[in-house]
């Protein structure tokens, strides 16, 4: 079964009425990493909240065709449900960050739950540490610096352990260091048979995916294998993707 | 790479001989309250008003607080901080604005009109910058074009995606013309295209005698525009 099915996906926001994403159909199986990448506006972001069943669950507006994680279709089931499916890192970690500690914020989901307490606790210093956050456990998430609080929304969502994993541009404001982290949890997340859609800019970050989507203007514009499409550099050229700085 | 970027940095020194410090900081300490560590400790350090200065460092080094100190936001703890050879606590916020322009790490921070338009005339408008209407106007219309937002020009701003938030952002501040630009992860959510339009525009400001002060990780993005890379390591500034 396929992780990831969009099938002829439109979709527009209720307040503007603009469509952001056009007729969008790509499945993904388990244990790839696909990176989505296009030009700021191009839908990215609509993209991953429809994954997530934000949209429409949460958002309304005009949601037409499918999207189904783990072979759960987002219309029909609850956002919390979905969630034990996808796990989504916002782009914003402060729309994702409400605990008082670091500590709470992690177990916020497995004490929802109702993991056992032990569980929960080797779940929490899990992934303190393989973040490399462990110092900061007792911290108040809104109290620590941009790059720090998108690690810890990556924590939270780490600790449901979920299937899917969709991080929206999540490496970008991270030091080097951070995004070394990052870059190694996914490459051991992929080994067990995780799937991972990540937004990025930087081709660099990216070139760790199998594969790349690219969005333009709502619509897909190509998919395929990493290595091809980011050595296409007359066609990233073309699109904006690259520029020679 | 080490002679010519040596060489580069030595002329720049030697000028900085006769250029007047623009901001500086003595002793500088900071402390949030409540917290028994500081993040700053005791920094010295002068910013020109001249090129770009980029300012590295992990995640929770300090670097956003060092930012908010330098327009006033946050006040030392202990030590000063002169702005054109003024003490800050001596200026307000208005006045601080005027000659550094910000733009948050988070742009949806900085962001509160109905219109995008609006959004970038709202400055140039109220900080007393002398300017006739359709002086505003004008500004307000190469703005929008530089940044290609004029299609959004009657958009509702937080409706916006990141990236286009974050170019709105630049925008309303860029169109201030501010002897200083304090820049806060300014490339998080452009894309490269946008990027370059950012580096760009530095180009251009550097270019009319005006300075930047840049916090990022983009490595890339500094090493090909920063003249000046200081690292925030412990609290303390180490010159690179």
């Amino acid at each position: 079964m396929d992780a990831i099915v969009v099938n002829q996906l439109s979709y527009s926001y209720q307040v503007s009425g603009r469509q952001i994403l056009k007729n969008i159909s790509f499945k993904v199986a388990p244990g790839e990493i696909v990176a989505l990448i296009g030009l700021s506006g191009c839908g990215k972001s609509t993209l991953c909240l429809c994954l997530g069943g934000i949209i429409p669950h949460y958002l309304g507006g005009e949601l037409t065709g499918r999207v189904s994680v783990n072979g759960k279709d987002t219309k029909e089931y609850k956002v919390a449900q979905l969630a034990l499916e996808v796990g989504l890192v916002f782009q914003d970690p402060d729309t994702q960050l409400f605990s008082p500690t670091v500590e709470d914020e992690i177990a916020f989901a497995p004490e929802n739950l109702c993991l056992p307490v032990e569980e929960i606790g080797s779940r929490i210093n899990k992934v303190l540490d393989i973040l490399g956050i462990s110092a900061l456990r007792k911290e108040n998430p809104n109290r620590l610096s941009g790059g720090q609080k998108h690690l810890v929304a990556m924590g939270a969502v780490l600790a449901l352990e979920p299937a899917i994993l969709v991080l929206d541009e999540v490496l970008a404001q991270l030091d080097p260091v951070g995004k070394k982290t990052i870059n190694d949890i996914l490459l051991d997340l992929r080994q067990q048979g995780k799937t991972i859609l990540i937004v990025e800019h930087d081709l660099e970050t990216v070139s760790i995916a199998d594969r790349v989507l690219v969005l333009e203007n709502g619509l897909l514009l190509r998919d395929g294998q990493a290595e091809t499409v980011l050595a296409d550099r007359e066609f990233l050229l073309r699109h904006k993707l690259e520029c020679e700085v | 790479m080490f002679s010519a970027n040596g060489f580069i940095l030595r002329v720049l020194s030697v000028k900085r001989g006769w250029l007047m410090a623009y901001i500086e900081l003595e002793n500088v300490t900071f402390c949030y309250p409540g917290q028994s560590r500081p993040v700053l400790r005791d920094i010295n350090l002068s910013i020109y008003k001249e090129g770009v200065t980029a300012i590295t460092g992990a995640n929770g080094s300090g670097k956003t607080t060092f930012s908010k100190l330098l327009i006033g936001i946050l006040t030392p703890t202990k030590g000063w901080i002169k702005l054109n050879g003024q003490l800050l606590t001596s200026l307000t916020l208005a006045q601080i604005g005027r000659r550094i322009g910000y733009v948050f790490q988070n742009p949806g921070k900085q962001l509160f009109c109905e219109t995008v338009e609006e959004e970038i005339a709202f400055g140039v408008r109220n900080l007393g910058l002398g300017l006739s209407t359709d002086q505003v106007a004008q500004k307000v219309r190469m703005v929008l074009d530089y940044f290609e937002l004029t299609r959004y020009a009657q958009v509702y701003p937080l409706s916006l995606s990141a990236g286009e938030k974050r170019r709105l952002a630049i925008a309303a501040v860029f169109v201030l013309e501010p002897d200083l630009l304090l820049l806060d992860e300014p490339t998080t959510g452009l894309d490269p295209y946008r990027k370059k339009l950012l580096g760009d525009y530095l180009d251009k400001v550097i270019a009319a005698k005006r300075g930047v002060v840049i916090i990022s990780h983009d490595q890339k993005f500094i090493s090909r525009y920063a003249t000046r890379l200081i690292k925030l390591q412990e609290g303390q500034f180490v010159e690179e």
